[in-house]
């Protein structure tokens, strides 16, 4: 009796032995002594000592789990991560993993240097049914070509002074654009606007071309067509320009606004509506003196000139950022194993707390459904688009920006030059033509 | 009196060119000392006085980036250029401006030609050569600071060249022939004659090569990692925007932005009174 | 004794010049980036492309016109302040040192710095008591012009500097001794002396201005606007955010072509290469 006893002892403790690289919750089973993965993340000038202690909370995690090391690195700005990849693209040497806005991620695909996930590698990730489905908008030009995982979901949202509407007996901000227009004329008095727009921004102008464009059915970009001549989003222009040209319902020194004077302006309660920020700018605004004052709601969907949505009705367009995997890595497993933990459900939980970047895990985010506070921002997650996929965007981009930049000159005077907003649309649509044809 | 002798400019004129030039350099300099103790919602929205003052600002530089990391990588990198550079640049003066051969010129020449590439066009190549070598050496070039020590003096060799051949041409060849006569070499000649004679120049070249190292952003950003971060790169940081949030740390950006400066400053203050005048009669015999 | 300094500018400088020289002819853009070597082939398209289809003329005309302005301008007041400081006097130290505060500043702080100074709602205007445009439009080209007068003057006054330390003393003396006035001695004895430093000094400037790339960028952002579209932006758009490497390096050896021609002109005129006696 003892001895069979003995015998099956030991067998059990050999069973157990050979599986006890899996049964840990979250391991994977990788031997990554001695490995290190290098990340190529955003500093957060916001919480820099909180993304410290991330940093190494994550380097432990994954130490724990894979025996493997991770490195951060930090960039500044967006521009100075793309000249990173160039680098690196062109030297085969960088980065295993990046973290990448999603307006960026076509150029990056364009490269062919990271890693297309293949239906093994999404099992790998767990699945991507784990991800909140509108997130995966802008992984690849379509679902069989996806560079991007989706990491943290960043909406943009129009933000409003409480204050200010109740006390023109406005009680909700409105839906559509000229509905926007004619509250923003009723909260105008004074040295107080009803709208504070960044017009000299890099960004913010073609966001709002874009959005009522799409609303209104031309999705900018189409089989590598560029439709910036059609006359919905000439309305476009016209409406946006015209807000401080025409209708005066933007402060004049707008012109010269980047986003943080807008979002300095309605901070300091001199405008009721901000549109174009993201939940980012709560931490500015919590702040400032309308702290406790103000709250966040999608912005209109209804194009200008129109009383319904032909078109998409998008909120916002789908922004946030996205961990692609370069090519050249020698780490493969390993990385995509760390992409599994960051975007895990407790991750992503901890993640938003902490820094305060939506979730892109479908559980996490069901979790924050119940907020109240969150409800507009999730809502317009939900609702938001993907800009065209296709490695030309950033020039479509530019060229959608350089139309405002060369307008402002006549927009200070006052004046809506038709003809010569014509001319520099009529410009734009050349530019952007010429870069998709080169496309690939 | 010696100091009326050399006097250049009358007292009246002195007085308001200096005056004038100091208000004219150190107005914006002020609005950054008074922008690092203000409010960043408040300078973002134009504000010159501080309303409030933000003092805490001078001690989170230190923590949201790695200031002190990368204020001490650049003093080394940019002072070992600094002191390179101008030894290899007087050396190299020498040689062409005592010394007839062929090429003279050309060199010359291409010296200041060299100047007018610009840094864009250089970027990917200079990185795709580092790569490469790492490849052939079998070692980590790029992140390291050897490589941005070896560009960074590179770059500056030409104008810091050119600076030490004009400031030898106004030097009297007397001096060296003499002391060729006297049976001292090139390297004799160069170290106890020229150079402590050239203390101007030098100074000019070390400064603008310092510089070079010190405030160059494109290079620095992709040619390091963390540990070799430059401050350059680092100030980077702070004039980053979140896109549709948060607004640029301003106060950060404005007090780290004078301690970077004050290195530089203080070194040239210490420097500047090498800045001699003339040379003694005496040394010609 | 020139072989240390000639291996690295080789090294450093000309090789990867060579390097870029190919790119230029070069279809290299972000789909082909990867396999660089493997770029196709295209000869001079991007050149021709670089001078028909791109604002390039433009820009050109803009660069090397404010960079004259600003390096004929930053003459005076960098001789000047030499001058001013040549003398002792209490504080000079300090004074002198203070003169360098803004060729020390990052190009970037000093863009930052002066567009929120000159933004509509800034305290320039504040002080103007008007609205004034200043980084768009027609007034942009002047603003340029006064930023970059104001970081690089600094350069000239160091080298001005260093010129007059190297007046002997006996000229001095012989200027005091003919009873020349202020004026005419610097007329006649201290400007032709540091013709030499001053030569350099200009040229040196007017490419540093040429090529400047982030106080534009910075103080008017990208695009740019019309007026101040200038070259080294355009080019670094052009490879840095649109991927079009191989445009841009055409761009690039355009431009370096175009300056070449009067840099060796002028070199000619104030024989710089040439041994003075």
């Amino acid at each position: 009796m003892k001895r069979v006893s003995i015998i099956a002892a030991s067998l059990l403790f050999l069973a157990a032995c050979g599986s006890g690289g899996d049964d840990k919750p979250g391991d994977t089973g990788l031997n990554g002594a001695g490995k290190t993965l290098n990340v190529l993340v955003q500093a957060n000038t916001i919480y820099p000592d909180q993304q410290r202690a991330w940093f190494t909370e994550i380097n432990d995690k994954f130490k724990a789990q894979t025996g493997a090391e991770v490195k951060f690195e930090t960039f500044a700005s967006p521009n100075d991560e793309l000249t990173k990849i160039q680098t690196s693209v062109l030297s085969g040497q960088g980065p295993d993993i990046y973290s990448l806005g999603t307006t960026f991620t076509p150029t990056a695909y364009a490269t062919g240097a990271f890693l297309e996930l293949k239906d093994d590698d999404w099992k790998k990730l767990g699945g991507k049914d784990a991800f909140l489905p509108s997130t995966l908008g802008i992984s690849g030009p379509d679902a069989e070509h996806q560079v991007g995982i989706p990491f943290t979901s960043r909406p943009f949202v129009m933000a409003y002074n409480t204050e200010l509407l109740k006390a023109a007996g406005i009680d909700k901000p409105a839906t559509s654009w000229d509905e926007l227009l004619v509250q923003a004329k009723q909260l105008t008095k004074g040295d107080t606007y009803g709208l504070a727009v960044a017009y000299a921004d890099g960004f913010d102008p073609w966001k709002f071309i874009w959005a009522m464009s799409v609303q209104a059915g031309n999705p900018l970009v189409k089989d590598k067509k560029a439709s910036l001549n059609d006359p919905v989003t000439l309305k476009a222009y016209q409406t946006y320009l015209g807000w401080l040209a025409t209708d005066k319902v933007v402060n004049p020194a707008a012109v010269g606004w980047k986003n943080a004077q807008a979002i300095a302006d309605f901070g300091a309660g001199k405008a009721a509506f901000l549109p174009m920020v993201s939940a980012t700018s709560k931490v500015t605004l919590d702040k400032s003196s309308v702290a406790g004052k103000y709250a966040y709601a999608i912005m209109p969907t209804v194009p200008p000139g129109q009383t319904s949505t032909p078109g998409v009705g998008a909120t916002s367009i789908l922004s946030g950022d996205n961990l692609v995997v370069a090519k050249y890595t020698k780490n493969k497993d390993l990385a995509l194993a760390l992409v599994k933990l960051l975007t895990s459900p407790e991750q992503q939980e901890s993640y938003y707390k902490t820094f305060g970047e939506l979730p892109t895990n479908a559980t996490a985010a069901k979790k924050l459904q119940s907020d109240p506070a969150l409800a507009p921002i999730i809502d317009s997650a939900s609702k938001a688009s993907g800009t065209p996929f296709n490695g030309a965007w950033s020039q479509v981009q530019l060229a959608l920006v350089n139309v405002v930049v060369q307008s402002i000159p006549a927009l200070k005077d006052g004046k809506l030059d038709e003809a010569k907003l014509k001319q520099l649309i009529a410009d734009g649509q050349k530019a952007a033509q010429d870069a998709l044809d080169k496309s690939k | 009196m010696r100091t009326d002798v050399q006097r250049l400019l009358p007292r009246s004129v002195q007085a308001v060119v200096i005056a004038v030039l100091l208000v004219f350099v150190l107005t914006p300099v002020l609005y950054m000392l008074f922008a690092s103790v203000n409010d960043d919602l408040a300078v973002a929205r134009g504000a010159f006085w501080p309303k409030s003052l933000h003092l805490d600002n001078y001690s989170k530089i230190w923590s949201t980036v790695d200031l002190g990391a990368g204020l001490g990588n650049s003093v080394v990198v940019a002072g070992s250029v600094a002191v390179v550079s101008a030894l290899v640049a007087v050396a190299t003066a020498y040689v062409l401006v005592r010394f007839q051969f062929l090429g003279r010129g050309l060199i010359l020449r291409g010296l200041l030609a060299l100047q007018s590439i610009p840094g864009t066009l250089m970027l990917l190549p200079v990185f795709v050569l580092f790569a490469n070598l790492s490849a052939v050496l079998g070692v980590q070039v790029i992140g390291t600071r050897w490589a941005l020590f070896v560009t960074y003096l590179t770059f500056a060799l030409p104008f810091s060249t050119w600076v030490m051949v004009t400031y030898l041409r106004g030097l009297p060849a007397e001096l060296d022939e003499a002391a060729r006569l006297d049976g001292a070499s090139s390297w004799r000649i160069l170290r106890s004659i020229i150079i402590p004679l050239s203390w101007p120049g030098l100074v000019v070249a070390s400064i603008f090569a310092f510089l070079l190292g010190w405030n160059d952003v494109l290079f620095a950003s992709v040619m390091t990692n963390p540990d070799s971060r430059t401050v350059a790169v680092a100030l980077q940081v702070f004039g980053a925007t979140q896109e549709g949030g948060a607004i640029p740390v301003y106060g950060q950006l404005m007090a780290s932005a004078l301690i970077c400066a004050l290195p530089v400053v203080v070194l040239y203050l210490v420097f500047q009174r090498f800045l001699v005048g003339g040379l003694t009669a005496g040394g010609v015999k | 004794m020139l072989t240390p300094g000639g291996v690295l500018l080789v090294l450093v400088i000309l090789v990867p010049l060579g390097v870029a020289l190919t790119v230029s002819l070069l279809d290299l853009d972000q789909y082909t980036l990867r396999e660089w070597t493997g770029a196709p082939f295209i000869a001079l398209d991007n050149y021709v492309e670089a001078v028909t289809d791109t604002p390039l003329p433009h820009a050109i005309w803009v660069s090397v016109g404010y960079s004259a302005l600003v390096t004929v301008a930053t003459l005076p007041i960098g001789l000047a302040a030499a001058l001013a400081t040549q003398q002792r006097f209490k504080g000079r130290a300090l004074v002198r040192s203070a003169f360098l505060i803004p060729y020390v500043l990052p190009a970037f702080v000093v863009g930052t710095v002066w567009r929120t100074i000159l933004m509509p709602s800034g305290p320039a205007n504040s002080l103007l008591g008007d609205g004034r445009l200043w980084l768009n439009g027609p007034d942009s080209y002047w603003t340029l012009v006064v930023v970059q007068l104001w970081t690089s003057w600094p350069l000239l006054y160091l080298l001005a500097a260093s010129g007059l330390q190297s007046i002997a003393e006996e000229v001095h003396e012989a200027a005091a001794l003919d009873g020349a006035g202020w004026w005419a001695k610097l007329r006649h004895v201290v400007f032709p002396h540091l013709r030499g430093v001053l030569a350099l000094a200009l040229i040196i400037a007017f490419l540093h201005n040429l090529n400047s790339f982030t106080l534009p960028y910075v103080l008017f952002g990208v695009p740019a606007p019309h007026d101040v579209e200038v070259l080294p932006v355009l080019t670094y758009v052009e490879s840095f955010q649109n991927f079009r490497f191989g445009l841009s390096a055409a761009m690039a050896v355009l431009s370096l072509v175009l300056v070449a021609i009067p840099l060796s002109v002028y070199l000619r005129a104030v024989r710089l290469n040439q041994h003075e006696d």
